[in-house]
């Protein structure tokens, strides 16, 4: 299968004392739905954040696609979060101001499509994630599970290469846990987009394709 | 493609001002005021500039203009037959006329300013209305007096209509002493009061003059009638440009528009700094802005927002905050020149006298389409400078740090 994602002796530290991520290494397939766990302060988040382009290494080398990714060149980066990274964050993830179908539609703002196209686009989103008749309602007026599907809506409306979600369930009670973890299964069967999830519960982990965890940085398994 | 994103973020902007409303229109109104106090007193400025000049226009012959020599470079341009003929082919040149001007004197040694002009040129450019006889004969030693030199020929040398004025010419014989030649006009007609210089001037026939001076190709200068009174100026460009002087009644309004370009930018100044007062506020109120959405920028660059795109961003809510502010200063500065009209006028037409009494009659300030534009350019401009600060504050966010912000 496709390789997406490799990381190659990737390593992190702050001020060349605290080391957040140490030789890590990992390869993640086309369509694979992986969880990345962790506990707390274990790197997850930093992990993700870099592969996102949107923080960089002090070591190592990350490859999306086949190319390695130049950490200095900040257009490149850009680039790389719109056409490649879907991201999904914990909570508060939309643009209070925006309805529903305007969050769904936000990256390709700075992303030069269509406006006719999006918005067809947006509105076969919010279907998918269940949200076919929610288009004109602002945040205010969703629950935090629904918030949760226009953001994993948000993160695919780019045909992203992989989706990056950081604690995507971390705010949710467990029912809600429930259906939007199914949710994101059933997109990336359906749709084969691939997953990488970073979560601190075992039992989401049990139920990806695989879990890579991390402990104090490194990987363990 | 460009429109398309710029429609977005308007849009997108839009909704972030639509949602705090109140925050929003009492920034702009800060702004506001500041535009209104400048839509004020310029219009305050430019309404006394407009009763002046109107007042300048009802009190003189202001579509009369005298081409004379002048010394261009160290060279005198000489009014040449050529020169009256480029003048009279001049646009919004009605009729011209050259003219001679010399100084005689009475018998009795009254002093007599003449211009030596050409019937027609009389007829065409000076446009006399006679309160007694009529305009000159060509060739013929007849004389036309201004209302005023006629009413003192007439006290103190008994002068009278149809008499003739007896002329002393000053000539030097061969021996270099002063010979004086008598020469008779006849007094054919009388001007009614113009009240400008015409009043104090004997007209006689160009040709005439000419031969009592002995230069037949002697020019002092090219009287001028232009159509129109908005076009007077445009005459005046051409006529320096050809190297000449311009003089006439227009003078007097370039004096008025210099001193009230002056008068109008002092008071703009001053209002202006009212318009700091905005500015700081818009400064305020988007630093705030930015610094509570500082997760929602963070989000926005993580999923593919540019730093510039943030700046257009937040320079777009800065846009709409100066348009209600150039909205809200319009019709604040519309009202408060209401106010002036109202309450100020009786009150600057007892400090400036019976000379300004014109002013009684229409509104003394004046609202143009331009000083409204200018005001919503203002209101506009300085809402996007003052957006520049926080715009790039945000721009320069950590988009790590700032998504890890109050979650």
């Amino acid at each position: 299968m496709e390789t997406i994602i490799e990381t190659n002796h990737l390593g992190k530290a702050y001020n060349d004392r605290v080391t957040a991520l140490a030789d890590v290494n990992f390869v993640i397939r086309k369509g694979e739905f992986v969880a990345l766990l962790g506990r707390s302060g274990s790197g997850k988040s930093t992990l993700l954040h870099i592969l996102g382009g949107l923080d960089a290494p002090t070591s190592g080398e990350v490859w999306i696609n086949g190319k390695s990714i130049d950490f200095s060149d900040r257009k490149a980066l850009i680039a790389l979060r719109r056409e490649s990274i879907g991201f999904i964050f914990q909570s508060f993830n939309l643009i209070p101001a925006l309805t529903a179908r305007e969050n769904i539609e936000y990256p390709l703002l700075f992303n030069y499509h269509d406006r006719v196209a999006r918005r067809e686009r947006a509105t076969d989103l919010l279907s998918l994630v269940g949200l076919g008749d929610r288009a004109h309602h602002y945040p205010r007026e969703m629950s935090g599970g629904e918030q949760q599907r226009v953001a994993i809506a948000r993160a695919l409306i780019g045909d992203p290469l992989i989706v990056l979600a950081d604690e995507p369930t971390g705010n949710l009670d467990s029912k809600t846990r429930d259906e939007i973890f199914s949710l994101m299964r059933q997109v990336n069967q359906e749709q084969e987009t691939t997953f990488l999830i970073v979560t601190h519960e075992r039992e989401l982990g049990r139920r990806a394709d695989r879990a890579i965890e991390l402990l104090d940085g490194r990987v363990v398994s | 493609m460009i429109f398309g994103r710029l429609f977005d973020f308007l849009k997108v902007s839009a909704h972030q001002v639509a949602r705090k409303r109140m925050r929003v229109f009492l920034t702009a109104l800060g702004i506001a005021i500041g535009v209104a106090a400048v839509i004020g007193t310029v219009s305050l400025g430019e309404g006394v500039r407009y009763q002046a000049v109107e007042a300048i226009k009802e009190q003189s012959d202001l579509t009369l203009i005298e081409a004379t020599a002048d010394i261009r470079g160290g060279a005198i341009q000489f009014i040449t037959p050529s020169k009256i003929d480029e003048l009279a082919a001049v646009q919004h040149v009605e009729a011209s006329s050259a003219v001679v001007r010399e100084a005689y004197t009475t018998k009795r040694q009254t002093y007599l300013e003449v211009v030596g002009i050409d019937p027609g040129g009389i007829e065409g450019v000076i446009r006399p209305k006679f309160l007694r006889g009529e305009n000159l004969e060509p060739g013929s030693r007849q004389a036309v007096l201004g209302h005023d030199v006629a009413e003192t020929l007439q006290r103190y040398e008994g002068v009278r209509f149809g008499d003739t004025i007896p002329i002393l010419i000053r000539r030097y014989d061969d021996d270099g002493m002063p010979v004086d030649e008598e020469v008779q006009f006849t007094l054919v007609g009388v001007l009614q009061e113009r009240d400008d210089a015409f009043d104090q001037v004997m007209l006689i026939d160009r040709r005439v003059a000419q031969d009592l001076r002995g230069d037949e190709a002697a020019f002092d200068g090219v009287l001028i009638r232009v159509d129109q009174p908005e076009e007077v100026f445009s005459v005046v460009d051409d006529v320096k440009a050809l190297g000449l002087t311009a003089k006439g009644a227009f003078q007097q309004i370039e004096s008025v528009n210099q001193l009230m370009d002056v008068v109008v930018l002092i008071l703009a100044f001053f209002a202006g700094v009212s318009l700091i007062v905005g500015v700081l506020m818009i400064v305020n109120t988007m630093v705030t802005s930015v610094f509570e959405r500082t997760r929602e920028i963070g989000i926005t660059m993580a999923i593919g927002a540019s730093p510039a795109d943030v700046v257009y961003l937040i320079l777009a809510e800065c846009f709409y905050i100066g348009l209600i502010g150039g909205v809200f200063g319009n019709l604040l500065g519309i009202a408060f020149t209401g106010a002036i009209n109202t309450f100020g006028k009786p009150f600057i037409i007892a400090q400036l006298g019976d000379t300004f009494s014109t002013f009684a009659e229409g509104d003394i300030t004046l609202i143009t389409p331009e000083i409204l534009a200018i005001g919503m350019v203002i209101a506009i401009a300085l809402s996007l400078v003052s957006g520049l600060y926080p715009a790039l504050k945000a721009a320069h966010l950590n988009p790590v740090t700032a998504i890890r912000t109050g979650v």
